[in-house]
This record gives structure tokens, sequence and C-alpha cells, in this order.
């Protein structure tokens, strides 16, 4: 639905002769944040040993380098109290498991030591239904005439399931990402659509689709709006700080940024045609 | 004081009519135009010996009652030649006064010309009108003239800028606004998102916006009504006036039905900008207009009985590639009785019906989208003129309101959406007000009432019920609020009251005359407004839902405080009113981070409830007269929102601290002129200065997933850059309209003269293609050029 408060954007720049000016604004800097990224995600089809870790800092809006937190104490443990360990590949800030172990509806614990402070978190590992087919409409987008893909699936109708969708595309660098629930659609096959104007004949896409909890959901949803292009205007919600799901249990008010989730995932890859 | 003791009390007023009127005589009657009989509201009707007077009311009736004797009456209102007579009160008089415009009046009835000068004596503060006539010489954008723009360059006014729908004042956000169109509530002001408004400026009469000291008669919304009137339609003679314009053309008829006693107007307004979008290849099955028609039968039965039926008709219409395609607007309908009791008591009856209507269908997720709301007012109304000194108004008002939040479809059998009605929530309001004018002295007058409101939020429906009726939760270790799930529903049957509210609303206000020309006016009133517009966007977006305060959202309470300054100099060639005011709303609206407000099935899990403060100076000068005329106004003024945490462990919103909110102008500032050269040229200019509206800067940014996520602080600490124009428009009006019945003029205007790039956003964004931070400004209009044609015979 929040495509719809999009679609406004988008009319009242047909409408008005609406212009953008990129400008320079001084901002000011607020001193650096622990940010985990910790998205476990279970490709299907594999065995989901080898997962990833990354630990970073917040930084100026401006600067082109993402600071790397090294040097930390990274676990995550199952329910039965298995403990799968992280170890930093060099001083990189990406921290390695090799054998973690995905099981579905699984309950896993994030620890994260570093600095002094130990971070946790509670998650559990989401299932997600895979994709059946990759449809490619010419006639499609606002204007109907650009390329349009849809990526369906069959919706399970015993729950309430969460989805967040993933595009990347050959011709940006950008991944769009898009957040959903089956509140209207719960039982069917539905889809996910991508949101490019601009592809041609001979552009890649990766289609990820992964099953996210309702926290989870809320999360993507604020960040997916704030990422995107949310400053304040006349139809636009006010930003805040998106607060993720892992506590700083030394200091709780040097809360970290960033999530603990885990996902089982379906990718596709398709070439437009 | 409960309902019964409250008509008793009316009942006993009705009673006293009798006891004053001893040795006392009334005159009364309406008051019109003399060329068209349409009805003039605010005539100014004054005994000169007794320096007392009273001004004709919506329908353009007077009464006034004073002691046996021979006096000098004088009528004068703006853009007419004041009339003046002898009458002697010996037996109570009808008399319907005609007058004549400027532009028509016959030499011999020539009294002196009238101005606008600030009225002194009477109570009535905060109050700016604005006549059409004014509002059709402002240059505005792309040259349609727009009743709603020109409230924005009066002192306490804003928006948030180019192309933004509703208006701010006071501090107060857009949906606190009252707008009635011949006392039907519109819902949405706004077309094409706002860069019109849904008001043919050829179809409204007059104008007049409380800002405060809001009458009783009026309540529902917390900061402001703004109250227009549809004319009644030429009773004497047929005529057509229209206006071609870059955007729109409008077209409007009236005359006669049965001459000199009924009449009927059909105005309809139209753009066509999308039949542009035809002739284009890539566009031709685009389309993106609105449209909107007004009516009105006036009848007169008898001296004593009138009857009235209006209505409105307006809707937007946006279309896609047929894969998108989205219709809204408002629809009303009015009936009203005008009877006189006696020639002291004047009643309106009005039966009223309206209803804001939203749909989207979105072909390419297959889907559709309806919602609404429906509303059916009967309001019975009395206007007691007791005696010069003293005049009641009071009435009773019930409305009964059915909201739609929204009804999901399908739009064709393979879509993947689940059919899916959002439950309809019902509502009853109703009130019973009494309002007192009253001049205890010659130097003080008195304005006082009360108004007792009611509100029932009624079944069928299902509430959701909460563990510790808490739809909101917060978790304390991630300093974050959720939604509750609810522990269980109850099913309330059709008309089955869910919750009540009531309250009494005070209204006060006070004028001392320093002098003739000076005087000093206080005011105080407590306003209740039972509907929330669920919107958490800058300004309101049309498919923004209204829902009535029910168990868990509660009614928002505004109590506001007023003080002024008055004054008329040079021989009322001038005058300056400078005001000062405080407001405080209570249950405020917040919504908790992420909230996701549409197709939402359960808003209380979303809200919290917070207050807005709002405070500050208005400065108004005014030139009432000569060729060059207009205003210069300033406000300097706060506007605060805090949502501070329920228990001492919750965080609230923003931290619980207080925060500008989106409407929060520290400076406000607006000129307006126009300048009559000579018969056949005009101008007139605007300029309108503001501060930038608070807007949240990023205080740095971090990776999550590879997208480059900014990262914001508290809310509002920044602004976007000051807000400013200067516009300018001309007007000849050809010499060749003298000598025939076709009268044309042409309108010139340039909006954004210098062709400021006023911000409407700053957004904080990654380049897709680049990966690299920006931020973009986004601004709406540069310089706009316009040209229009109007006409009428």
């Amino acid at each position: 639905m929040k495509k719809i408060a999009n679609l406004l954007i988008i009319l009242i720049a047909v409408l008005g002769s609406s212009c953008e000016d990129v400008i320079n604004v001084d901002l000011d800097n607020d001193p650096p944040k622990l940010v985990i990224e910790a998205a476990i995600n279970w490709r299907k089809g594999t065995s989901g040993n080898q997962q990833k870790i990354k630990l970073s800092t917040t930084t100026s809006f401006y600067s082109n380098e993402i600071p790397k937190v090294s040097g930390a104490i990274v676990t995550i443990k199952n329910s039965a109290n298995v403990v799968f360990t992280f170890t930093e590949m060099g001083t990189t800030g990406d921290y390695i498991c090799t054998d973690f172990f995905p099981e579905r509806n699984e309950t896993y614990t994030l620890t994260i030591s570093t600095k002094g402070n130990t971070y946790t978190a509670t998650e559990t590992l989401k299932p997600v239904a895979p994709i059946t087919k990759i449809v490619q409409n010419n006639k499609g987008g606002f204007t109907g005439n650009d390329i349009e893909i849809k990526t369906f699936y069959q919706d399970p109708g015993t729950q309430t399931n969460y989805y967040l969708y993933k595009y990347m595309y050959s011709n940006q660098i950008k991944s769009n990402y898009y957040v959903d629930l089956d509140e209207f659609f719960n039982g069917n096959e539905f889809f996910s659509i991508s949101q490019n104007e601009t592809l041609e004949k001979g552009d890649t896409i990766e289609v990820s689709h992964i099953g996210i909890s309702k926290a989870y959901y809320n999360y993507m949803s604020v960040l997916v709006s704030i990422a995107g292009n949310n400053g304040g205007g006349p139809f636009q919600s006010p930003p805040a700080t998106v607060r993720g799901n892992i506590i700083n249990t030394t200091d709780s008010a040097n809360y970290p940024l960033g999530y603990f989730s885990l996902s089982e995932i379906d990718v596709r890859n398709y070439t437009i045609e | 004081m409960n309902s019964r003791q409250i008509i008793l009390f009316l009942v006993t007023i009705l009673c006293s009519l009798s006891i004053f009127a001893q040795e006392k005589f009334t005159l009364s009657g309406t008051i019109s135009d003399a060329n068209s009989n349409e009805t003039l509201i605010g005539v100014n009707v004054v005994v000169a010996e007794l320096k007392t007077g009273v001004t004709t009311n919506e329908y353009g009736f007077y009464s006034i009652t004073i002691p046996k004797g021979a006096y000098t009456i004088q009528i004068s209102y703006l853009g007419y030649q004041t009339l003046q007579e002898s009458i002697t009160f010996d037996q109570n008089i009808k008399n319907n006064f005609k007058l004549f415009s400027n532009e028509t009046a016959l030499k011999e009835v020539i009294i002196t010309d009238n101005k606008t000068k600030t009225d002194i004596k009477r109570p009535e503060m905060s109050v700016n009108k604005l006549s059409i006539a004014t509002i059709k010489k402002m240059p505005v954008v792309l040259g349609e003239v727009d009743v709603l723009k020109s409230i924005l360059l009066l002192p306490g006014v804003t928006n948030a800028g180019e192309g933004a729908s509703g208006f701010n004042v006071r501090g107060g956000g857009a949906d606190q606004n009252l707008i009635l169109l011949d006392e039907a509530t519109i819902f949405n002001s706004s077309h094409v998102f706002g860069f019109f408004s849904v008001f043919n400026p050829d179809a409204i009469k007059d104008l007049k916006l409380y800002k405060g000291g809001i009458p009783a008669r009026f309540g529902g919304r917390a900061s402001s009504v703004l109250d227009i009137y549809q004319k009644d339609g030429n009773s004497k003679e047929f005529h057509v006036n229209g206006g071609i314009g870059l955007i729109s053309s409008r077209i409007l008829a009236e005359g006669p039905l049965v001459k000199d006693k009924g009449s009927f107007l059909i105005g309809g307004r139209s753009s066509y900008a999308h039949l542009f979008l035809k002739l284009s290849e890539e566009q031709k099955d685009n389309s993106a207009y609105f449209y909107d028609l007004n009516t009105k039968l006036s009848y007169k039965l008898d001296t004593n009985n009138s009857l009235y039926l209006s209505g409105y008709f307006g809707r937007d219409v946006f279309s896609l590639s047929k894969s998108f395609t989205n219709i809204y607007g408002n629809a009303t309908l009015n009936l009203r009785w005008n009877h006189l009791f006696s020639e002291k008591l004047f009643s309106n009856l009005s039966l009223i019906y309206s209803d804001y209507y939203y749909g989207l269908d979105l072909d390419f997720v297959g889907f559709k989208w309806d919602s609404g709301i429906k509303n059916y007012n009967i309001k019975y109304d009395f206007k007691n003129y007791i005696s010069d000194t003293f005049k009641l108004n009071y009435g009773i008002n019930g409305i009964y309101y059915e909201f739609n939040p929204g009804t999901i479809k399908p739009s064709d059998a393979n879509s993947g959406i689940n059919f899916e009605q959002l439950d309809k929530k019902y509502a009853f309001e109703s009130a019973l007000y009494i309002n007192a004018d009253h001049d205890i002295t010659d130097k003080i007058a008195l304005s006082y009432g009360l108004r007792y409101s009611m509100f029932y939020r009624l079944g069928q429906s299902t509430v959701n019920i909460y563990e510790n009726n808490n739809p909101v939760l917060f978790n304390p270790d991630l300093q974050l609020y959720e939604k509750a799930t609810p522990i269980d529903t109850q099913f309330y049957n059709r008309n089955k009251v869910i919750k009540n509210y009531n309250y009494l609303e005070p209204r006060l206000s006070l004028a001392y005359q320093i002098n003739e020309n000076q005087s000093v006016k206080a005011s105080y009133n407590r306003m209740v407004q039972y509907l929330q517009l669920i919107s958490n966007t800058t300004s309101p977006t049309p498919l923004d839902v209204w829902t009535p305060s029910d168990n868990f959202i509660k009614p928002q309470i505004a109590d506001q405080v007023a003080l002024g300054y008055f004054k008329n100099f040079k021989d009322d060639m001038y005058s300056i009113e400078v005001e000062s005011y405080y407001k405080k709303v209570q249950n405020r609206l917040d919504y908790i981070d992420g909230a996701n407000l549409i197709a939402n099935k359960a808003i209380e899990q979303i809200i919290l409830n917070g207050t807005l403060r709002s405070y500050g100076l208005e400065i108004l000068l005014r030139k009432n007269e000569g060729k060059l005329n207009g205003w210069i106004s300033y406000t300097l003024s706060k506007s605060e929102q805090q949502t501070p945490g329920r228990t001492p462990l919750e965080s609230g919103i923003n931290n619980g601290q207080w925060y500008n909110s989106v409407y929060d102008k520290l400076h406000n500032i607006a000129v307006t002129s126009s300048y009559n050269l000579n018969e056949k040229w005009s101008f007139a200019a605007n300029f309108a200065l503001q501060t930038g509206q608070p807007i949240t800067y990023p205080l740095g940014q971090y990776e999550y997933l590879g997208i480059n996520v900014p990262n914001y602080g508290l809310r509002n600490k920044n602004r976007l850059p000051t807000y400013h124009h200067l516009d300018i428009a001309a007007t000849l009006t050809p010499d060749s309209n003298k000598n025939r019945q076709w009268k044309g003029e042409w309108v010139f205007s340039i909006y954004n003269l210098y062709n400021r790039k006023n911000a409407a956003s700053i957004n904080f964004r990654q380049n897709a293609e680049t990966g690299t931070n920006e931020a973009v400004k986004t601004s709406i209009f540069g310089v706009v050029p316009a040209v229009s044609y109007n006409f009428k015979f």
C-alpha cells in the first residue's frame, strides 16, 4: 500500500512543472554507532552452512567509505545450545561461519562482544514459498510502455506471511527492496513486481523472495521508506531512527543499529527478452 | 447541564420576547443587490442617532428593535453605495432594502463610498472576511482564481507550499478546519492534490474565516471554521458569466424562476489539460482532469418563508494507461427553509447530505479500492433579535456519519486479491447551542455562548479487545512501540452505542471600545473535534481516511485565548489589527514509527495521544481606499507537538520531547495590493514569504543489506529554505464593454515573477545509478505566466 503514496508523488511530478536539483546541505554528524547486519539467508536447495555477519559503524552522510568493525566475538546458538562461531576474514568486518545449521521455525540467539559491550538478539528462522514463475510484460508500468517483471508464488493460506522481495539489476548499482504481507491475498497465487523503468532487452535480474518475521517486516518497511527518499515534503511522513531487534546488554542507551534476521530465501535469475 | 435543562432555558428565552417589546418597535427585512436580488451577508444597518446597529445574517436578514422615535438609518456594505433613510419608528416596519453596487449605482442615490474599515465595536475578533471581488483580483498560479489560496495571505494562515492541499490556521492541522459550503461539510478542499481548490469562484458569494472567538453555532473542529456561501442566483434577469483559462474553463448561468421570487444558478467548471495529453502519442492513454458543478435554487414562498436547495458535485480523475485509475471528490446537497416566526425571530432549518468518495483501481496488481465518508446532517438555527443591545442565536444540530475505511476488491477474475470489506464505522454527533450578543454599555460589547456537544460511536461493528485495554505496547528492551494483538473481539449490533462522549464548549468574546477609532478585544473558545483524519503526512492526501472517536481514539479538545487591538486611522483610510493567541489541543494523534495508515484495520494499534500547542502574534495593516489598496500581514508564531510516554518507562514519540509541528512557521509575511489605474487597466501584486517548513535532516548514514540508510535523529529539527514568491497580474477591461451587453475582461498574470525555486521537499537518498548519497530538492513551480478571459452577459 505504500506504493500508492509513491504514486501520488509521481503524479504530482507529472502534473506540475516540478523539477529536482541536487543541492548541497550542511549536515551535522552524530558520533558513530555500531551497525550489525546479521541477515542469515538459507537459499532453497543449499545446505546453508556458509553464513556472513557484517559489523560496521555509522558515518557522515556524504562519506563514500563505511568504517568496518574488527576484532569482535560473534556467535549464534540454537535452542539446543549448539553454538556456531563467526570468524572475521582478516580485518574486513565480515564474520564468516561455515558450519551453520539452518532449520525452519527454529529459534536462534545472536551474541556479539566488541569494545567492552555485549549485544544480543533472538529471532526465528522464517520459511518462504518457492517462486513458481517469472512473467515479462512489455506493456507495463505507469506509462504502459515499460518492461515489467512479475515473480509469482503460491502464498500458504494457513497463517499470515511476511515477505521481503529483492530485485538486483544489471543496469543499476542499487538493489530494490519491497516488503509485503498477505493480508489481502492470503492463500492465493500472488507476485512481486519490479519497478525499474529503464530495463532493456539483455538486462539481467536476480529476484529473491525472502521469508521474514512480523517484527522484521515492520523494521524493513521503515528502512525501505527511509532509504527510498524520505526527508519531508507535503506527502511524506516524518522519518525517524529505525530501531532493530538487537539490545546492548552492557549499556542499553548505546543501542546498535541493524537487525538479526533468519530467512529461507528463493532466488531466480532472469534475462530480459 | 443536561439536555432537558438546556431546552427549558431556550423556551424561557423565547417566552421573554413579549416582555422586551414595550414601547419599542422593530425594523426588519432583507437586504439585497438591486440588480440581481442576490441577498447580501454582513451588511451594516446602523441607527445614526443611537450609534447602534446590526448586520445582516447569512440569508441577508436583519432586525433591529429600538424605542419609538424618528431615526436616520444608514445601510452600508463593501462595494456598494451607502444608503441613508429617515424612518419613524411608531410601528413595526418591514423594509427590504436594495443596494446599488459601486459599478452600477445611479447618481441620485450615491451618498458615500463604502470602506472595508475594521469593525471596532463588535466583539468579533480573529475573523477574516474576503469578498469574492477581492479574491478575483489576486494573481494566482496559472490564472486559476482560488478561494483557498487567497486566505493564505491572511495573518495566521499558512500551508505546506505550492501544490499542497489544505491550510493551517494558527499552527493547527489541516484536518482541524471545518470547511462549509452552504453549511455542508467539505472533507477534501482540493483538486489535483492541492494545486486548485474545489470552489468555483463564480458560484461563491462570500466567505468568512473564523480563526478564534468562534461562535457557539459552529463546532466539530479544533482550529477554525471556513464558512463559504454560494450565490443564490439572479431573480431579476438571466445572466451568464464564465472564464476561459489555461487549465480550466468555467461557465455559470443564473436567472429568475419566477421573477423577483425564485431564482436558479448552475455553474460548471472543468479542466482540459488532459486533452493535450491525447495529442501526444506517448501520453494518449493517460488523462488527468477535474470538474465540479454548483447548483442552487432559491424560492421565496411568501414574506415569511423561503426555500433554498443547493448542491455541489466535484471529481478528480487520473488515469494512466488503464493500469491505474484514481477518482475522488465531494458531493453535497442541502435543503434549507428560512422561516420568520416574527419580525424578531428568524429561523432556518437545514437538511444536509454530504459525502467524500475515494476510488483507486490498480489494474497492474489486480486491485480495486474504495473508501469514503457520508453524513446526514440536520440543523435548526434560531436568531432572536430581542433588542438593539441583545441578540440570541440558538439551535440544535445532529449529524449521522457512515465511514467506509476501505473496500478491497479484485479487479478481475484472475487477480490474486481477496475481497475484503474493512469494518464500516458509524457515529452520531449532536449539539445544542446558545450564543448571546450583548452590548453591556456603549463601550463594552460581549458575545458569550455555550455549546453542548455529544458524540456516539455506533455499531454495527466488531471491536477489538486488548489486554489491559492497551492496543499499543511498548517494548522496553528495544525502546519501540509495537502493535498489540487483540485477545478477543466484541460484536456490537446496529446502532448500539460502543462509546459516547459529551463536552460543554464555552465561547466568549469581549470588545472594549476605547474611542470611535480604537478598541481592544479578547476571546476564549473551547472546540471539541470528534472526527480524526488518519494522516501523518505534512499536508493531507486525497486517500487519507476519516475515522470517528471511539473507545481508543479520544476527541481532540482545543482551548484558545486571544487578545487584540484594533484601530482605524487617517479618516478610516487605514486600519490595523494586532492579535496574539495561545492555543492548546489535547489528544492530538501521533503515530508510532513505521505505522502504515492505509487500509489499516486496527488504527488504535498505531496511535498515541499527544498535545499540540501554538502561540503567536498577528499584525494586519490594511489600506482601505484609494486607487491603491491592499494589506500587509505579518505573523510571528510557534507550533509544537509533544507525545510523552504513558508511563515513566516509555520513551514517547521523539523521546517525549516537544518538537516543531510540520505547520510551524516562525515568520509569515504577506503583502497584497491592487491598483486601479483607470477604467481600462487595473493591476495587482502579491508577495509571500515564510520560514521554511520543518523537516528532519540525517545525522549520518550506514549500510544495511547494501542499502545506504540515512540515520535520522530527533524530529523536525531542520528546515526547508525560506519560501517566498512575488506574483503580479494585470486586468484589461476593454472600452468596447460600455456599449454592449457582453462584458469581457482579460487577466494577464505571472506567478513567481523572479522564478524562485521554492523547495517542496528535500530528499536524502542514494543515487540508483552512481550509488553515492545525495540531497535532492524538489520544487514545483518556477515562473508561471498565464492569461485568462472572463465574460458575462
